[in-house]
């Protein structure tokens, strides 16, 4: 098959906040990029965010004490020099994308409002309603689009192109038809976002599947610290689908089914504001011992009637249409019901504070870039605090795009890349396509997304890791007897979800087995074997690599330390 | 509780005609339309396509029609829809002839339409700023909620002059280009409003039935948007004498005689014998039910911006 080969400077995989931001920053420092995106670039995740973004905007705030709260909040587990970086360049970063468009909602003087979220010590989270991602994704697009930065929407990206430490492009195809094509660049950043969807209950968008950190894991490169995995206190029971910690931060509060507010009990100065990690643990505690509600006693109740309708309208509207659409409850009048969901994912592939892709703890390869929920740059660690990560997602995209213009301009050389090099992904979908086994797409996914939620959740023991490792082993071996239904070229999601589902079986290894060699708890990672947390053997960042037979190797790198001293947690 | 679908099936690739799958399903009281979707293609048939991503209503990837009305197929609850039609559903894509395969539309001419209203913020922007822009909640809240737009397309495809008139912008377009003539910041407000000034594509061909505020899952109201770049036209002095402008001022003749908006003699006034070319497309909408007899005229829904618009004619004599 002839496969065509396109020639840029640079090719960014993804166009949420973190691939916009930096597309915009190469445009306009003249380089020839172009973003690839398997939805339409305003189909992002980033849109889909609720309640805010982090900066220390306000007089009574400062920068110090944002970093102080987000390390606290990592469990010490992030990185001090890059949580410094993003809390630093936090107020430029927004007011940046102010003056680019974003529709903030605003104080009566006129500046931009702010709200409390949990783990803040001061209302720092910037906001629009509760439609904040929407007008980020939206401003950054839209600018990016501007300066004329060439989005190709609905390519599918399966491959990288990189041999010896080296990057020099991606392989693609064209979902419309299934054309596939190389692109060839001096450098190649990944912006691929999330990756939730591995659990059963989740707040995450169909796409967020991570293709992105399997691509790279298939090349021997490592994932960083995969077993943090955060769950959210605030999902809707039953969908998961998100109800924004803004809502807690306008003073929602939590009850059991004897009507108490059992946050007392675990975060007695916080309560309702504690970290999520905090919060999603109390729920299913409350859970658990049987205090909870709904039909299955699954869920507890958030109160929001004793702020009002018009409160409710001006900052929540979108929760409350949420709420009425999938649960039938209508916060003005009545608690709603929710339950943890799995939401945001800490580890990813790892990156140094300049976004450079890193093949072990100490080594970074060349032309290899990331920055968004896709990276770890560590600015969470093992808990991150909310609306810290549209940030991360703004400031680190726009500061890899910086990166790259300094690279390029210092000499990136560019490996010729020859029509081959598409055979992998080729094979891949040739495989898919023709196989005729007796396993389908949906019954593998909904078995592991089932089996990740209960094993590897919120509480975790050997034993249910040990389970989960077998129950993996097996779907990846059912998975080589897949077959689809859909033979066509022609947007063919049946192919897609398939190749999808092979990515997640690849990544869910990699948070099983750094959750199995991680016996302590920290953050969002909980062993009920191992509550306590082990500075002494655990201060550490996790680095796991899969070999061709899949195993996963596991080595460790150091946490950049910093200020703030590693102390016990309280709230 | 029992459901019977008939769902529209096309494959640009294999298929010269399209036809319709009937399938039985029983729903849960929660589901929603894209869980029916979902169920469609995991559970019967792998190669039944359509967009999805967020699941809840906030992308604008997953616009369907239901029984001929557009929506957001994970944000519409079946519930809602046995209610309104009945057990037996019709799914359909928001627009037949741009199918490129089942649900899954062609948006080409949707997205070269956005792209003609310039749809970015036109300021100089400060790339580090050490202060944001000072805007009071008043001057914010003109925005109105036109920034939550996610440009799924349900009111374009509504449109019935998107239908006959291939120029025509449509409500999302003009929704967009109000986005920003509304925002302070921005310095293209009257390059803008010309732009959606130009007859055959602009602003003054729309007939307004309403089908787009209807259509829209956001609550955004489109055509209310129409209505205020109608006002920023005259306000800015964009305004020139031409059929449409006269149009505008022949609202304030109807509304005199009628007390109410009579959209044919509008149409005789501004346009003299030129009327004699909107007959075939009054005709379609009229076998829509988009235009009335006189005897039958509404009253209008946006009464009080009609009025504000009377008074800014008013005052410009042709
Ligand atoms: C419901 C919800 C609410 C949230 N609310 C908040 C909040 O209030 N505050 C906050 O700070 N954070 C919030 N977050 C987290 C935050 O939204 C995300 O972490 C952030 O938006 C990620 O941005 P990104 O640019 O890394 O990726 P995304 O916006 O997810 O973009 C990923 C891109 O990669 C593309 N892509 C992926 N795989 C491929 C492939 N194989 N080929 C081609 N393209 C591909 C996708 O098409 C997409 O364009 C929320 C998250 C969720 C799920
Ligand atoms: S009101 Fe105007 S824009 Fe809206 S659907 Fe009708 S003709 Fe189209
Ligand atoms: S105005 Fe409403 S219907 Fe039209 S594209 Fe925007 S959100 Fe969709
Ligand atoms: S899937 Fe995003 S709007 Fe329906």
């Amino acid at each position: 098959m002839q496969v065509p080969i396109y020639t840029y400077d640079v090719v960014i995989v993804g166009s949420g906040l973190a691939g916009c931001a930096a597309a915009r920053e190469l445009k306009k420092a003249g380089k020839n990029v172009i973003v690839l995106t398997k939805l339409h670039p305003l189909r992002s995740h980033s849109g889909a965010a609720q309640g805010g973004v982090n900066a220390a905007l306000s007089d009574d705030d400062d920068v110090e004490l944002h970093m102080f709260d987000t390390v606290k909040g990592s469990d010490y587990l992030a990185d001090q020099d890059a949580v410094e970086l993003m809390c630093s360049k936090a107020p430029e970063t927004i007011r940046w994308i102010e003056h680019m468009g974003a529709a903030f909602s605003r104080r009566k003087d006129g500046r931009i409002a702010q709200r409390p979220f949990g783990g803040q010590s001061k209302p720092r989270a910037c906001f629009a309603k509760d439609r904040t991602g929407l007008t980020l994704l939206q401003t950054i697009y839209e600018q990016a689009h501007r300066e004329g930065v060439e989005f190709w929407d609905e390519w599918y990206v399966a491959d990288i192109l990189y041999k010896d430490g080296k990057a020099y492009g991606v392989v693609a195809f064209n979902l419309r038809n299934q054309e596939p094509a190389i692109f060839n660049a001096k450098a190649v950043m990944f912006a691929t976002g999330g990756y939730a969807r591995a659990f059963k209950i989740n707040s995450n968008a169909h796409a967020n599947t991570g293709d992105g950190l399997s691509i790279f894991a298939r090349h021997g490169l490592p994932l960083e610290d995969m077993e943090f995995v955060q769950f959210h206190p605030s999902g809707l029971a039953g969908t998961g689908i998100l109800i924004s910690e803004a809502a807690r931060g306008e003073g929602g509060r939590l009850y059991n089914k004897n009507g108490e507010r059992f946050m007392e009990k675990y975060a007695p100065e916080k309560m309702e504001l504690a970290p999520r990690d905090v919060v999603a643990r109390a729920i299913m505690n409350e859970i658990r011992e049987g205090r909870g509600v709904g039909p299955d006693g699954m869920a507890v109740y958030l109160d929001l009637t004793h702020l009002g309708e018009e409160k409710i309208m001006e900052r929540l509207p979108e929760l409350r249409d949420l709420a009425i659409t999938f649960l039938g409850q209508d916060m003005v009048k009545e608690p709603i019901m929710i339950t943890v969901t799995a939401h945001y994912s800490m580890g990813g592939i790892p990156v140094t504070i300049d976004g450079h892709v890193k093949k072990s703890p100490t080594e970074t390869t060349e032309g290899l870039y990331a920055a968004g929920e896709c990276a770890c740059v560590s600015v969470h660690g093992a808990n991150r605090l909310g609306a810290n990560s549209l940030l991360e997602a703004l400031f680190f995209g726009r500061h890899v795009g910086q990166t790259i213009v300094n690279d390029l301009d210092r000499g990136i050389s560019c490996e010729k890349a020859h029509p081959e090099e598409a055979q992998n992904m080729l094979d891949e979908i040739k495989f898919i396509m023709t196989n005729n086994g007796t396993e389908t797409t949906s019954k593998l996914r909904q078995e592991l997304q089932d089996t990740m939620f209960e094993n590897c959740g919120v509480f975790r023991t050997e034993e249910s890791l040990l389970k989960q490792r077998e129950i993996l082993k097996g779907l990846k071996e059912r998975f080589k007897n897949i077959r689809i239904d859909d033979k066509s070229k022609t947007f063919n999601t049946d192919l897609q979800e398939a190749i999808e589902l092979g990515h997640m079986l690849d990544y869910a290894t990699f948070i099983v087995e750094g959750a199995i060699a991680r016996k302590e708890s920290r953050g969002a990672h909980y062993r009920e074997d191992y509550p306590e947390r082990d500075d002494k053997n655990f201060l550490k960042h996790t680095y796991a690599y899969m070999d061709r037979e899949g195993n996963i190797n596991l080595e460790y790198g150091e946490v950049v330390l910093g200020k703030f001293e590693p102390q016990e947690r309280k709230y | 509780m029992k459901v019977t679908l008939k769902v529209f099936r096309f494959n640009a690739e294999t298929d010269y005609l399209p036809h319709y799958d009937t399938i039985e399903m029983s729903i849960d009281p929660r589901d929603v339309v894209l869980d029916v979707l979902n169920r469609i293609k995991w559970e019967h048939d792998g190669s039944f396509t359509y967009r999805r991503s967020c699941r809840h209503g906030i992308c604008g990837s997953c616009a369907v029609k239901v029984n001929g009305r557009s929506t957001l197929a994970c944000k519409e609850r079946m519930v809602d829809m046995i209610e309104l039609f009945g057990n037996e559903l019709t799914i359909e894509p928001v627009s037949k002839k741009r199918v490129i395969k089942d649900m899954v539309v062609d948006k080409a001419d949707f997205w070269k339409k956005y792209e003609t209203v310039k749809p970015w913020l036109e300021a100089k922007i400060d790339e580090h700023p050490t202060m944001e822009n000072i805007i009071p909640p008043e001057e914010a809240e003109k925005l109105e909620e036109s920034d939550y737009c996610i440009q799924c397309g349900c009111c374009y495809y509504a449109c019935p002059v998107v239908e006959v008139n291939e120029e025509y912008l449509g409500p999302a377009a003009f929704e967009k280009a109000y986005r920003f003539t509304a925002d302070v910041r921005d310095y293209a407000k009257k390059e803008r409003l010309e732009i959606v000034d130009i007859l055959g594509q602009g602003v003054w061909d729309c007939v307004k039935c309403y089908e787009c505020a209807q259509a829209c899952p956001k609550h955004i109201d489109p055509i209310g948007k129409i209505t205020k770049l109608h006002n920023q036209i005259f306000e800015e002095g964009v305004a020139k004498s031409n059929v449409a402008t006269r149009h505008a001022v022949g609202f304030k003749k109807s509304i005199e005689k009628h007390g109410i908006l009579d959209e044919g003699h509008l149409v005789a006034y501004s346009e003299g014998i030129g009327v004699l070319k909107h007959v075939p497309e009054a005709l379609e909408m009229f076998k829509k039910g988009k235009i009335v007899m006189p005897w039958n005229m509404p009253k209008s829904k946006n009464l009080d911006e009609i009025k504000k618009l009377v008074k800014i004619s008013s005052t410009v004599k042709f």
